[in-house]
């Protein structure tokens, strides 16, 4: 006796109301969380702590970056890359990408977009505002995230199934360092001194590299499976995504200082402008929730879309 | 169409190729319904852990704890000596009207899923009456590559699909849908 299925399902309906308030002027930091499952692009005013749109976006999208008006978007299933307007909403350019689009974080000095082609050890570069190719950057297998370090010097991408990071000079493009990691390096991120922090999600730890030289300053122990880094308060914030949980390391010492309880499955987070509030999105539970980046308390959860992801940089303070 | 729509939907939720590349990545379903009555009446009727009577294939509800969190259960399915399922509560909430439970134990041949969790949760409905979400994450029933048809990520989301929809027709037929 299997648990036995229905024969004649009924139709459940859909339950997510598209919310239609754009034209609302944006109060505080916005959140922009892509939620694959739903495949929708919820908007979230963080000080209202409510969901003030909700737009449709195709191709399972997990990978975002958002810089000024600039909201980009990445769905894998359909190999699409998008760009938003933040005051509209509206999709402003699109390019669909042959392989495996992934990661994506966005040089505003240049005004240039990198992708991570997951099948191809590659980056595209694309130029911001029309999407279309300028460059490809050679990486090691499978390159997941990407970040771009503050000064503009730098772009770094985890190349999974190397164990490995690549280094580029950010003007140039050329290749600048590999450098070995833990095992399965996924998600990263530069800190506020340039600091580059790679979530090894095979060895369950974060390296620590300053980009210049390559070296390796510190490996510190997270929980199981760290998928996402964001930074605030002096302190890094790690997302561990088979735990629950959220690894604070001091960024002086660069030892673990707290572990959080978050919700189930969290995986995407970033910080608040202004620095007092982490949010990580919990692809399990469809919300997002909000820490006190001072007090490393939770003050709230906003409702969003089915499986958020916000693989990426996806928090843009006030206009 | 809305039942394949929702099996498209979470059929290439992940990464490409991470499955590929890595043996099973986690899955995830979610369904949901509309009935008419409101949320109160409604979790009166599936709030407890432990009483699952309320859907179809479940014939005997055993477990200790109550609604507290580490409250066991143990289902049998189709009859009371049929197959069973295990689970434990990690989540409960009256107020927000939803629990969160996992499966400790169960053979993959009843429900081919392993590291399975959900969640069961009573909304009001606006217009009146309740939305009920049901939804649950886990890996298919082979931990390696290549898996079986019968283990195969499909199979999970099909198996799965099926138990909330079933659960969830119960729920209509009981309080009925809603008028608009």
């Amino acid at each position: 006796m299997h648990w036995s299925r229905s024969s004649v399902p009924r139709t459940p309906k859909a339950l997510c109301l598209i919310l239609s308030l754009a034209a609302l002027p944006a109060a505080g930091d916005i959140a922009f969380v892509t939620n694959q499952n739903g495949e929708e692009l919820s908007v979230l005013d963080l000080s209202a702590g409510t969901e003030i749109n909700r737009i449709p976006l195709p191709g399972q999208p997990a990978g975002i970056a958002v810089h000024g008006t600039h909201i980009f978007t990445v769905s894998p299933e359909a190999k699409t890359v998008r760009r938003f307007d933040r005051a509209t909403m509206t999709e402003q350019a699109r390019v669909t990408l042959d392989g495996g689009p992934t990661g994506i974080a966005y040089d505003p000095t240049r005004d240039r977009l990198f992708i991570s082609d997951w099948f191809n050890t590659r980056l595209w570069a694309l130029d911001g505002a029309t999407l279309t190719v300028q460059a490809e950057l050679a990486t090691g297998v499978s390159p997941s995230g990407i970040a771009v370090s503050d000064d503009g010097r730098w772009i770094a991408s985890a190349d999974r199934d190397s164990d490995q990071v690549s280094i580029f000079d950010a003007e140039t493009l050329d290749l600048h360092k590999v450098v070995p990691v833990g095992v399965r390096p996924y998600g990263l991120r530069f800190d506020d001194q340039h600091r580059l922090f790679v979530g090894n999600v095979g060895t369950n730890d974060v390296s620590v590299i300053i980009p210049d030289t390559g070296e390796i300053i510190a490996t510190v122990p997270v929980g199981d499976r760290p998928y996402g880094v964001a930074f605030a308060k002096g302190r890094a914030f790690v997302t561990n995504q088979y735990e629950n949980t959220i690894t604070v390391i001091d960024l002086t010492t660069l030892e673990p200082i707290k572990t959080i309880e978050g919700g189930e499955y969290p995986e995407g987070i970033d910080a608040t402008e202004d620095e007092t509030t982490i949010v990580v999105a919990n692809w399990f539970e469809n919300t997002v929730t909000l820490i006190d980046a001072e007090t490393l308390e939770i003050t709230g959860d906003i409702e969003t879309g089915d499986g958020p992801r916000a693989f990426g940089v996806f928090i843009l303070g006030e206009d | 169409m809305k039942r394949f729509s929702i099996l498209m939907a979470v059929l290439g939720f992940l990464l490409p190729a991470m499955a590929m590349a890595h043996g099973p990545t986690r899955q995830k379903v979610t369904l949901t319904t509309e009935v008419a009555a409101e949320p109160a009446e409604v979790w009166a009727a599936i709030g407890n852990f432990q009483d699952m009577s309320w859907h179809p294939a479940v014939a005997a509800t055993n477990g200790e704890g109550g609604n507290e969190l580490d409250a066991t259960r143990v289902l049998s399915l189709g009859a009371a000596d049929g197959p069973t399922i295990a689970e434990v509560l990690y989540k409960f909430s009256d107020e927000k009207m939803s629990y969160s439970y996992r499966i400790t134990d169960v053979a993959v041949e009843v429900l081919p899923v392993t590291n399975y969790s959900s969640h069961l949760t009573v909304k009001p409905r606006d217009g009146g009456g309740s939305i009920v979400e049901w939804r649950g994450a886990f890996y298919r029933g082979y931990p390696n590559n290549d898996p079986p048809p019968e283990l195969s990520d499909e199979a999970a989301i099909n198996a799965v699909t099926g138990v909330y929809q079933q659960g969830l027709d119960a729920l209509v037929e009981k309080f009925g849908a809603p008028n608009s």
